[in-house]
């Protein structure tokens, strides 16, 4: 039960997400992204900065598929991959 | 998971009945102290979700921590925060007052 020392103990407020809610992927159109997605995971002792790349590319897939609104990806903190990508093609 | 850079997870849901539910979820941080710097940036929480029968999907969050936890010294003892979700079944007829709305 409280003592004297939860005097002042903020309750735990839930926050809604920056960008609102995903939609169900009903028909598991980016079960294949999210599956790569956690091999790397599991390869790298589950390092979330070694998987960035196909954290993107599952995004990517969502908002293909109108799974999720389409935002740039440098937005999404994912402006050094996009940058990498563009020094690697320069024709492009 | 690394303080200011944006990570994927993945949860994943199932209905086990022969009957479409409808769910809501909310989130819970652990440590309470460390929810302050967790930052979703998209999820699939606090909007009602279907699930038909014997479904199963993946639940994805999207989310970062604020760098600014690596600058607290409250902070500088947690290496695990743990995020977990609950998964309430949305009753039918369970409507929101609206004002005006009769």
């Amino acid at each position: 039960m409280s003592t004297a020392m939860n005097f002042g103990t903020k309750s735990f407020k839930p926050r809604p997400p920056d960008k609102g809610a995903f939609p169900l992927d009903h028909f598991g159109e980016c079960s294949a992204f999210r599956e790569r997605f956690m091999e790397c995971l599991r390869d790298s002792g589950y390092e979330s900065s070694a998987c960035r790349q196909r954290a993107m590319a599952y995004l990517e897939c969502r908002m293909d598929r109108q799974l999720m609104a389409n935002e740039p990806l440098e937005k999404l903190g994912f402006k050094d991959l996009i940058d990498e990508k563009s020094e690697a093609k320069p024709e492009k | 998971v690394v303080p200011g850079e944006t990570a994927l997870a993945f949860y994943k849901a199932k209905n086990p009945t022969d009957k479409p539910i409808t769910g809501i979820s909310t989130y819970n941080v652990i440590p309470f102290e460390a929810g302050q710097y967790f930052n979703k940036i998209q999820c699939f929480c606090f909007e009602e979700q279907r699930l038909n029968p014997q479904e199963e999907v993946d639940m994805p969050v999207f989310f970062y921590i604020d760098p600014e936890f690596a600058e607290d010294p409250k902070m500088a003892k947690v290496d695990l925060i743990t995020l977990s979700y609950t998964f309430f079944e949305a009753k039918e007829g369970q409507k929101l007052p609206l004002p005006g709305y009769q």
